[in-house]
């Protein structure tokens, strides 16, 4: 039998799943937390006794989203990889929850404050390892040289528009699995010396 | 290991992302000084806000203020 440990880290962790979901069919604003409580099949004040105020449970989602993501990121800053393999496994890590990330970015500024600052902190992790990678490009006389945050803020800019146009882009489908791949090309040929 | 550093909450997969490399300490060696010694809030604020303006071009006052705002969870300075 479960512990009540175990059983607390199960619902947690439910919780968690079920908002992820909800956010990113129905946005991050439009998800109320009794909603969250009425799918994960739970009482409204459960989900209170896991996080203390809305912004504690967005602020899990993301970290949960971002997990992998940065995980990944970070082993391939270990085994030296090159820009290109950075920004293919960010793509890959967003397709993989691209309806969370796509509120994330067009209610970002209506985010609670909590959840605005770890995006925040996020993208400044992304943004390290695209100028680690890009930073050997360089060395190698690969890639022209480009302050960071502007090689970061000009990948972002681009999947962003995509991201935030899903409907004039993609309709119906992902906008990074239908685009990713010509953006990354085109992002490339920019760094080009 | 799977730790997160106190001060700033950089994960520390590593030993040697660890303060000294070693993984008793609770910081990562971002947040320590050469002595060894975990670096006090205010160093650490600074160390990143800068982080965050270098690597996202954004303001130094909202990087600053999203930085203690990050800090202000972290156990290092909860009580603060």
């Amino acid at each position: 039998m479960a512990t009540r440990e175990e059983q607390k880290r199960r619902t947690r962790q439910r919780l968690i799943e079920v908002a992820l979901e909800r956010f990113a069919e129905r946005g991050i604003g439009a998800t109320r937390t009794v909603d969250v409580a009425r799918a994960a099949g739970v009482a409204h004040g459960t989900v209170f006794a896991h996080f203390p105020t809305r912004d504690d449970l967005v602020t899990a989602v993301i970290e949960a989203f971002a997990e992998q993501l940065i995980g990944r990121l970070n082993e391939l800053n270990d085994r030296g990889a090159d820009v290109r393999e950075v920004l293919a496994a960010h793509l890959e890590g967003l397709i993989e929850h691209e309806g969370l990330y796509a509120h994330l970015v067009t209610e970002g500024p209506m985010l609670p404050r909590g959840a605005r600052t770890t995006m925040l902190a996020i993208q400044s992790v992304v943004s390290h390892h695209l100028y680690a990678a890009a930073e050997k490009g360089r060395e190698a006389g690969e890639l022209r040289p480009m302050p960071q945050h502007l090689l970061f803020n000009t990948w972002l800019g681009l999947i962003h528009h995509y991201l935030v146009n899903q409907e004039l882009f993609a309709p119906n489908e992902s906008a990074l699995a239908r685009h990713g791949g010509e953006l990354l090309d085109h992002y490339m040929g920019l760094l080009a010396p | 290991m799977d730790k997160t550093c106190i001060a700033c909450g950089m994960p520390m997969n590593k030993p040697e992302e660890h303060a000294s490399g070693d993984t008793a300490k609770a910081f990562c060696f971002h947040c320590a000084r050469e002595d060894g010694s975990m670096r006090d809030y205010d160093e650490v604020l600074v160390g990143m806000t800068q982080f965050m303006v270098r690597s996202q071009g954004i303001d130094e006052s909202a990087a600053k203020d999203a930085a203690a705002g990050m800090m202000a969870q972290l156990p290092a300075w909860k009580d603060r």
